[in-house]
């Protein structure tokens, strides 16, 4: 289709840094709730077993998560085992962008109505809260204070663990510039 | 260039003033509408409110299928499924709902049943399932507070799973808005007192949370000043009409602005209360808006002091220097609030209201945490500033 060919390369790239922060975000939320107290406290509250995802609607890039119990959570990269339990939804992949590339916070994204919220709303406040602070976890605090409305006071996990996710995001922040 | 950007809806026709109720006829024809049912409450009904409305419609030979009143406080499952029921066998063609944010909310699920047929209403539950428009419906509120008449949401208990369920769809604003000062004429000075403080509540948190917009902003401000000129007129003397209708067009314009821009921390405060004591939505939003203004200030210190023009008036808010506007509007509010006290006892503490006890706070505190309007606050609550504004709150 015409509609395809004329599609400026910029998009493709859009695609592929969502895709890659989603990677980003389930494999981190998976480590830091295996060792943040806050976060597993946060997590203690939803049902065992509870599938959660984000995703871009209708059927664009997606990460999936699952909670073990106890707060502890398991990735499911972008492969739900089974229909999922609680959706946030991004309306349009440019959406996505604006807050996975932290030029819009997440609670401003609600805010905007650039997201949705299917399922119960109380799980999707406190999954909200999660992945604020993994985005702090995530990001040098510069940018962070910018995706999150408040910085946490208390934030000190081992570098280790953040390296990995911020090598990831060294690749996926080239992406920033096109 | 700034991320601005925001979406703002509603297509609810406001019909308001002397004899507002008279054109109920005239605009169910326009729907095609020959077989209204009324939905409303024993109160309601109690207080004489339902005949202006019956009459105003037989009057023009349009008669009224059927009258359900017994709507309960907290509407369920079974009383949706169960008006549903009637208004099938009465073979109804639209809707009229007279009464408070229950009779609304009921009416709202009702619609949903009787248009998309069924009986199981949780099916529905949920944001956006509802794909196409309903049956008729009107609104006529008897309460200045609320907003319901222009939200499109609806909230009914599942009395056998324990669970609120919570339907959204802009399919569940009704046709139009009735609001005639005869409905609110009666209403007791407390309740008045509080519904208003609900109002009072949508406005300043529309005005100053995260989804503020320039019209619902517009809406908020306007809402403000009705009520700051209004409430305590109304106070003084309960049968004064034209008070009346400055009041419920604001409760109005304040649930146009909030439902457009959400509201934050005093709302799920105040729904936590509410599940957990039975406490009146509106008594919990008057203890706990300073407070709440009070731990958001300094994230809300600009549009906060550009409310004190529409709670004190120009004189006050030119006589008070810009870096103290916004304390200055916390006062006015608590100033508010002691003088609602003096008219009518409206509790000003969690303490006066005798329902919770001190060591019961952090109940409050965790089940606001999952309140959905608390994204929307601007600042991000943890549990600790949650509680802290609960003791605050207490005495
Ligand atoms: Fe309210």
């Amino acid at each position: 289709m015409l509609a395809e060919r004329i599609q400026p390369m910029a998009y493709q790239a859009r695609r592929i840094y969502v895709e890659l922060m989603f990677k980003v975000l389930g494999s981190a939320f998976q480590a830091a709730s295996e060792i943040d107290p806050e976060i597993q406290q946060e997590g203690k509250a939803l049902p065992t077993g509870l599938l959660f995802e984000m995703k871009v609607i209708p059927d664009g890039p997606r990460m999936i998560v699952e909670h073990l119990g106890n707060g502890r959570f398991l990735s499911h990269g972008n492969n739900p085992p089974r229909p999922v339990d609680l959706s946030i939804q991004f309306k349009h992949i440019a959406h996505a962008f604006l807050v996975l590339s932290f030029q819009e916070k997440t609670s401003v994204a609600y805010a905007h109505d650039r997201m949705l919220v299917d399922g119960d709303i109380g799980y999707g406040v406190r999954m909200t809260r999660i992945l604020n602070r993994l985005e702090a976890f995530i990001l040098p605090k510069m940018i962070a204070s910018r995706a999150v409305k408040q910085y946490p006071a208390n934030l000190d996990l081992p570098e280790k663990l953040l390296t990995a996710s911020r090598i990831y995001l060294k690749v996926a922040t080239k992406f920033l510039k096109w | 260039m700034s991320n601005q950007f925001y979406e703002f809806f509603c297509p609810v026709k406001v019909i308001a003033g002397k004899a507002a109720l008279e054109h109920i006829p005239y605009e169910l024809t326009g729907l095609a509408a020959k077989r209204p049912m009324i939905i409303t409450d024993k109160g309601v009904r109690a207080a004489g409110l339902l005949d202006p409305v019956v009459n105003a419609c037989t009057e023009s030979g349009l008669d009224i299928a059927s009258i359900y009143d017994d709507v309960p406080p907290d509407s369920s499952t079974g009383v949706v499924r169960k008006i549903a029921g009637i208004y099938r066998s009465e073979q109804c063609d639209s809707i009229i709902a007279v009464g408070g944010g229950s009779a609304i909310d009921t009416a709202k699920a009702v619609n949903i049943l009787v248009s998309e047929g069924g009986d199981d209403i949780a099916a529905y539950s949920g944001a956006g399932i509802l794909k196409r428009a309903l049956k008729p419906f009107f609104v006529v509120p008897t309460t200045a507070g609320t907003g319901s008449e222009v939200t499109a949401v609806a909230v009914i208990t599942d009395i056998e799973k324990h669970v609120k369920l919570p339907f959204t769809s802009s399919f569940l604003l009704p046709n139009a808005a009735v609001i005639d000062p005869r409905m609110t004429l009666t209403l007791p000075p407390h309740i008045t007192a509080a519904t208003a403080m609900d109002a009072m509540t949508h406005a300043t948190e529309a005005f100053t949370c995260m989804a503020r917009n320039p019209l619902s902003d517009a809406y908020a401000t306007a809402a403000i000043r009705k009520i700051s000129d209004n409430l305590l007129k109304v106070m003084d003397n309960p049968r004064d009409a034209d008070a009346r209708l400055e009041l419920a067009q604001a409760s109005t314009m304040a649930g146009i602005a909030f439902s457009n821009s959400m509201v934050g921390l005093v709302h799920s405060l105040g729904h936590a209360t509410g599940a957990l004591f039975h406490l009146p939505h509106g008594l919990c939003m008057s203890l706990y808006l300073p407070y709440v203004l009070e731990y958001n200030l300094e994230s809300i210190r600009e549009p906060l002091g550009e409310l004190l023009l529409y709670l004190d008036g120009p004189d006050a808010y030119a006589a008070t220097p810009g870096n103290r506007r916004a304390e200055a509007a916390i006062a006015s509010i608590r100033k508010l609030r002691d003088t609602l006290y003096k008219y009518c006892k409206l509790p000003r503490t969690l303490k006066e209201t005798g329902a919770v006890r001190e060591d019961q706070l952090d109940n409050i505190a965790e089940l606001a945490l999952d309140d959905g309007s608390i994204m929307f606050n601007p600042r991000e609550v943890t549990l600790e500033d949650a509680r802290a504004v609960l003791k605050r709150a207490w005495a």
